[in-house]
């Protein structure tokens, strides 16, 4: 490894400057969201900051249990995002998003690094973690949007759902066209950008290991590894999502539940 | 038989339906008028399980309307809503939408079958080949009429099925529509024609 320029507390804060743009910006056109994009900022750098001193016990600890225990905790936090960040109730929702989210990672860790990597411990920190946060992080957009257009579609396009439905279709035949739409909505962006990928951005991972002093060749081969375990990992936690959900979210009419939404 | 017995059921505090009891032959062919926000459009919507927070009981082809039985009874409906806005793009993908479930599959009709009830229906078949938004409100409210009609459902539930439409091509649809002697038809409308040529009145106040 060649030695990699360390950034100190002093440069880290100059590096703060930068985001003097964004908040000008904001501020200048009333967006509302100064103090939003501050409490932002605040919130990353604390909550980055302590990763680092947890994970630095944590890979040292490399106990396979709080390992798991740690992406079971990850894994719920997402949970909570995706669903308020949805507008649906907690309480209805929670299981079905925390159960969709563990069985997509499991899925697609195991393959990935059970199969493509060919650890001998799937669960050793250094890759188990990090991996895993990469997941969770990445897919929780398209799951919120999935979600969120699903049963806001079918809430205000009810009509088309009730005219499937009393015309003969099962629930199923009937959401079948506001499942595509959502996974349309949810994954047109992300196609996009990993059809893009390396002419008009570098994956952060990539760049980081770079920076890191990573080899260029071995830092390529993780992040196409990791871009194709996120999208099998998105597209397999919204539809489990969603169909895990909607066996909540319609009473025994079949109509959807007015009180899945929570109230603003 | 189709039945509604002492239906209650308010929204907001008002009432909408208060001890109504109603009783449709198979067959029959009803009118069901009143002025706007008397309850047309909810009645159609009891009927085929889409309001369900009424006191009272409601039986669809001598079958009761509950979780159990909704499946069933929703199998014998053909549905044509008063908001033909769709999510299909083209006009044929529109008609055989209903075509594609599983419990329609079997009753796809011919061409031939097709171009006769469109041609009933003032509808050139050519039509199929359009986008839905190069279509008109009325020609779409009739080929989802149309659409309905080949299911061969015993049961047509229909809100304003002429709103869209001229007054020759009203009075054609009509009479077919009326003429279906197994179908029992029932209509939440305001056309004097339909409301005419129909076998019975429910007028809601």
């Amino acid at each position: 490894m060649e030695n990699v320029i360390d950034i100190n507390y002093f440069e880290l804060f100059t590096g703060y400057a930068l985001m003097l743009i964004p908040v000008f910006v904001l501020w200048y056109y009333k967006t509302g969201l100064v103090k939003d994009t501050l409490i932002a900022t605040v919130r990353m750098t604390i909550q980055l900051l302590l990763v680092g001193v947890y994970l630095e016990y944590i890979f040292k600890l490399n106990s396979i249990t709080v390992n798991i225990l740690w992406v079971v905790i990850m894994s719920i936090i997402a949970s909570y995002t995706i669903i308020i960040r949805s507008g649906l109730r907690f309480k209805l929702f929670f299981i079905p998003v925390v159960l969709s989210g563990l069985i997509s990672i499991a899925v697609t860790d195991a393959y990935f690094l059970g199969f493509v990597v060919k650890l001998e411990n799937v669960f050793d920190a250094r890759y188990f973690i990090p991996v895993t946060g990469m997941l969770l992080g990445n897919t929780l957009k398209n799951v919120v949007i999935a979600l969120d257009a699903f049963y806001k579609r079918i809430d205000e396009e009810e009509n088309y759902y009730h005219q499937y439905l009393a015309n003969g279709a099962t629930k199923k035949e009937a959401l079948q066209p506001f499942m595509r739409d959502a996974l349309r909505l949810a994954f047109n962006p992300m196609i996009a950008t990993t059809a893009v990928m390396g002419l008009i951005s570098l994956p952060g991972m990539m760049t980081g290991q770079i920076l890191g002093g990573s080899n260029p060749n071995v830092a390529v081969k993780y992040q196409i590894m990791l871009l194709i375990t996120i999208f099998s990992s998105a597209v397999l936690n919204a539809v489990l999502t969603i169909t895990l959900s909607n066996r909540f979210a319609f009473d025994g009419f079949e109509n959807l539940r007015k009180d899945i939404f929570r109230k603003q | 038989m189709t039945e509604i017995r002492h239906l209650y059921l308010s929204f907001d505090g008002k009432v909408i339906f208060n001890d109504f009891s109603l009783n449709i032959k198979r067959g029959e062919k009803v009118a069901v008028i009143g002025e706007s926000g008397k309850g047309k459009t909810t009645l159609l919507n009891i009927l085929s399980g889409f309001t369900t927070d009424y006191k009272g009981r409601v039986y669809v082809f001598n079958k009761e309307l509950n979780p159990e039985n909704i499946n069933e009874i929703r199998k014998d409906i053909a549905w044509l809503s008063q908001d033909t806005s769709t999510k299909e793009r083209n006009v044929e993908e529109l008609f055989f939408r209903p075509f594609s479930f599983a419990v329609n599959k079997h009753k796809k009709p011919s061409e031939k079958e097709i171009k006769a009830v469109f041609s009933t229906l003032h509808l050139d078949y050519s039509l199929m080949n359009k986008r839905v938004k190069n279509i008109s409100g009325g020609q779409k409210q009739r080929i989802l009429l149309a659409s309905c009609l080949l299911l061969k459902k015993p049961l047509l539930l229909a809100d304003e099925p002429t709103s869209a439409l001229d007054e020759q091509v009203k009075r054609d649809i009509t009479d077919f529509v009326l003429s279906q002697k197994e179908l029992t038809v029932i209509a939440a409308t305001h056309d004097d024609y339909w409301i005419r040529k129909s076998d019975k009145v429910i007028e809601l106040k």
